[in-house]
């Protein structure tokens, strides 16, 4: 990639590609004496902001006093005084659960291949569409690709019995063109298990996570186009050396973010798609828990694994966020 | 310009998710304790399902006891309710809980009945009588927290859980006995021979229901059948001892999956026995191209009411008491005695506590017990000859429209409160419930009836080993023991579950080669998720509840 004309610079930022208006950003002025002079400068800002540093605290920061459950043998009908401490009984339980590593297994197998795809997918889409004249076009494919984003997953999950039974359109089609000789029962394959839902995951959120992307994509600067056409460029040079480039901060900031998150992949899909022949391969953290932890009344043991899946969360964004240091790409902190 | 309006749009929507939330709030505090006018009681049915209190028979419920219900329900699945319920510390009057209560009792959720029975319960106590003890919790806590959901004198007089084949194969067949899984898998064998397709689709020879809770009911009770054992939910209890064992630890468990494995094998097992959903199981059914069924009759009700209203009463099903082998007796007839364990309890929260047992009293009075069964006089039934007959639509409504009871109530709100069982008269010795052996009889479809006059038999049940002849169960069903929450066998026995439905799963689906290497492994992970302990912890519930209910605990 030439770095010439990449300019990274202003984005790098600003993660979601808007030009930044510097005017409004809180800037040290050398003149200023002291911390009360500067608040008193930015106060209508902070004003703003506190209703949002509010909402923090009550529901990210105070929260986390419930972690004291799983060091306890919790009941609910007691007070916080006459909880029986335990120590790290619940870890030890955890630890010591078989079914637990499965589903450790799963979640992240499922998770970061929901993210590769997942990102791949957007990418590639936003940058099909970015390349589409054709405005109305262009508009009502955005549209129509991201209403599945909208759809429940109990739906979507019914959709994809439908279609892969055995009886079901996909094996209709497999069958008559001779791919396969009879019907395949898509649903009973334990090996195909994390590809159906990665499948699944990535048909229904293309859309709605190429928004960014697209978003970022229109705001690259047209005359870095007008110039690559003056020396040549074709399309795929001007997608290739321009615009991904363009993209990349973002591109980078929203990996790390989704890297953070990639143990929090929920259960739905796995749950609804799932059964019991392919229950080694649909296991997850959170069906776990549930059926586990609090399904079972067991708040302590449910919290412990709480816990554990967030140390998990922190350890993989900060791996993350260092690397992204390391190459010199934007970060998340 | 552009932006403002949307700025306005947005504000506009805004105001109206506060205004909705607001009208939320406004309607949930009516019905206030006033003196006048009905009070609404919030129920928790966990076996409930959407329904207004406002049929004929809800009314004059709410007529007599001036208690309007209004009936809750988990949402898609049961297993958070009633946690979430304890975590608000957000209770409902009434509580339907039926496993969970054990939690209730733990968190103080709902509150101990023994003293409003003994002074103002008489209808309850006239109800269970000597079998009071059975509503008792445990031996540590003996106290009464609810009352219970099943009949109390019950007479079978029809069966559910049995293999059950289509009239049709029977007819096609020349009537043969068929009491064994040989006999019954030869009879589907030769049949699906003789029609590979039926209505122009594929026939099925023998479907289960083995995707969700219900592989429990299709596959593992079913097993359970055909061993010739009582049904106690995921344990086999030695009658004379108490002893409880897992019941898939068992030899006759190995032999049935077996049987399904080789089947399986034939192809004469739906391959979609442990995927489709409960929707497309029905609907199989209901098309009439499945020959056999191991299920209850409580979860094909649907698919019955289909295939008569798409007049192929031929392919409705008859049940058989078919075993492993002769040397099985069938227990479909067995008495399990008032099956305590599930019941209403009152909650601890609640500011109308003597009105809600004094409507759980009323629902179990003569009055209620023949409103509940038989609807209004005049309106669903006559007294012909001092006899209630019921109204010709009522009967067939109730016979073959899932949803008649739901929309008149006639029979809706006898579970899962204190009802009589279909052995108990009332004080002119007629039948409270409307199933009477009569009644049986009449309600048989033609073809039905063909093949009952062609085995000469009166009823179904008459070729199962009668009731006389089973034991009665000292411990009623152990599926419906209270667990205590968070206890070792809660925790152990989900364990095993998990294990058992994912390895049998397999098991059957694999190579007849491989069956008994899997089911070796199954065993032996069974093991090492500490079934043993399980076992010993679960005799000594059992001989707990052998002791409760012998009524020596006081």
């Amino acid at each position: 990639m030439s770095k010439s004309i990449a300019p990274v610079t202003p984005q790098a930022e600003l993660p979601l590609g808007k030009s930044g208006k510097k005017g409004q950003r809180p800037q040290r002025a050398p003149g200023e004496k002291n911390i009360w002079q500067r608040l008193n400068n930015q106060k209508a800002l902070i004003l703003m902001s506190l209703p949002f540093v509010i909402w923090l605290i009550i529901f990210r920061y105070i929260p986390v006093f419930g972690w004291t459950m799983a060091f306890q043998d919790y009941k609910p009908q007691q007070t916080f005084f006459e909880q029986e401490w335990v120590g790290l009984k619940h870890f030890q339980d955890l630890f010591n659960e078989p079914q637990f590593f499965r589903a450790l297994e799963n979640t992240i197998g499922m998770g970061v291949l929901g993210l590769v795809f997942g990102t791949l997918a957007a990418i590639t889409f936003a940058l099909l569409l970015n390349e589409m004249r054709f405005t109305k076009f262009k508009k009502l494919t955005q549209t129509i690709s991201y209403l599945p984003h909208f759809v429940s997953w109990v739906i979507v999950a019914n959709i994809v019995t439908t279609m892969l039974s055995v009886t079901g359109p996909v094996n209709g089609l497999l069958t008559s063109i001779g791919i396969i000789d009879g019907p395949i029962n898509f649903m009973a394959r334990p090996g195909m298990f994390w590809g159906l839902i990665t499948t699944a995951e990535v048909w229904k959120s293309t859309g709605w996570g190429a928004i960014i992307y697209f978003a970022a994509m229109a705001g690259v600067d047209p005359q870095l186009y007008e110039a690559a056409k003056v020396d040549g460029a074709s399309r795929f040079r001007q997608m290739w050396h321009i615009t991904l480039p363009s993209i990349r901060p973002v591109i980078i900031v929203l990996l790390i973010l989704n890297i953070g998150n990639l143990i929090n992949i929920g259960f739905e899909k796995q749950m609804l798609l799932g059964n019991n022949i392919v229950a080694d391969r649909a296991l997850v953290i959170d069906l776990y828990a549930l059926n586990y932890g609090i399904g079972m009344f067991r708040y302590s043991f449910g919290t412990a694994i709480g816990i554990f899946k967030s140390v998990i969360s922190v350890i993989l964004i900060v791996i993350a966020n260092t690397f992204a240091k390391k190459i010199g790409e934007g970060r998340v902190f | 310009m552009k932006k403002r309006k949307s700025l306005l749009f947005m504000l506009l929507f805004a105001s109206f998710l506060v205004l909705a939330a607001c009208g939320n709030g406004g309607s949930e505090g009516d019905g206030g304790a006033d003196g006048e006018g009905p009070v609404t009681l919030t129920l928790y049915n966990e076996d409930g399902e959407e329904k207004s209190f406002d049929d004929p028979v809800a009314q004059k419920i709410t007529e007599e006891t001036g208690v309007i219900l209004d009936i809750q329900y988990p949402v898609g699945g049961s297993d958070e309710s009633v946690p979430l319920m304890i975590a608000s510390g957000d209770y409902p009057d009434l509580i339907f809980a039926k496993g969970d209560i054990g939690m209730l009792i733990d968190a103080g959720g709902v509150i101990q009945l023994d003293d409003l029975i003994e002074e103002r319960g008489e209808n309850l106590q006239a109800m269970y009588g000597d079998q009071l003890d059975r509503l008792r919790n445990s031996i540590n806590d003996p106290a009464i927290y609810q009352v219970g959901t099943f009949g109390v004198q019950d007479v079978p007089l029809t069966t559910s859980g049995t293999f059950q084949l289509q009239l049709e194969v029977l007819r096609e067949l020349g009537y043969p006995e068929i009491s064994t899984l040989a006999e019954f898998e030869e009879a589907i064998e030769t049949y699906y021979e003789m029609y590979p397709e039926i209505n122009g689709e594929p026939t099925i020879p023998l479907t289960l229901q083995g995707s969700d809770w219900r592989w429990l009911i299709t596959v593992g009770d079913r097993a359970t059948a055909a061993a010739g054992h009582p049904g106690n939910g995921q344990w086999f209890i030695d009658s004379d001892t108490g002893e409880t064992t897992y019941k898939f630890l068992l030899p006759e468990y190995r032999e049935y999956f077996e049987w399904l494995n080789g089947l399986n094998a034939k192809g004469l097992l739906d391959p979609e026995s442990f995927t489709h959903t409960q929707d497309t199981y029905i609907s199989k059914i209901s098309s009439g191209r499945v020959l056999g069924l191991a299920d209850e009759d409580w979860n094909i009700g649907d698919a019955r009411n289909a295939l008569i209203q798409a007049d192929m009463e031929e392919r409705t099903y008859a049940p058989l008491p078919v075993t492993l082998s002769e040397n099985e007796q069938h227990q479909a007839l067995k008495d399990y005695g008032f099956a305590g364990g599930w019941g209403i309890a009152i909650s601890s929260t609640t500011e109308h506590t003597d009105l809600a047992f004094d409507f759980l009293d009323w629902m179990a009075s003569e009055e209620a017990q023949i409103l509940l069964n038989w609807g209004l006089e005049g309106e669903h039934y006559e007294i012909v000859d001092g006899e209630r007959v019921l109204h010709e639509e009522v009967r067939v409504g109730l016979n073959t429209d899932a949803n008649y009871g739901r929309d008149t109530g006639v029979g809706y709100y006898v579970y899962p409160f204190p009802q009589w069982g279909t052995g108990a008269v009332d004080s002119n010795g007629q039948s409270i419930t409307v199933n009477t052996r009569e009644q049986v009889i009449e309600d048989h479809l033609e073809p039905e009836q063909e093949a009952l006059d062609a085995y000469g038999m009166d009823l179904w049940i008459d070729w199962f080993p009668q009731t006389e002849e089973l034991s009665i169960s000292e411990h009623g069903r152990a599926a419906n023991f209270s667990i205590p929450s968070g206890s070792n066998i809660q925790i152990i026995l989900q364990r095993a579950d998990d294990i058992t439905e994912q390895r049998i799963t397999q098991a059957i689906l694999a190579d007849p080669a491989d069956f008994d290497t899997l089911w070796e492994a199954m065993l032996d992970e069974l093991d090492a998720a500490g079934v043993e302990q399980l076992n010993e912890e679960m005799t000594q519930l059992t001989q707990d509840v052998l002791e409760l209910w012998g009524g020596d605990v006081q």
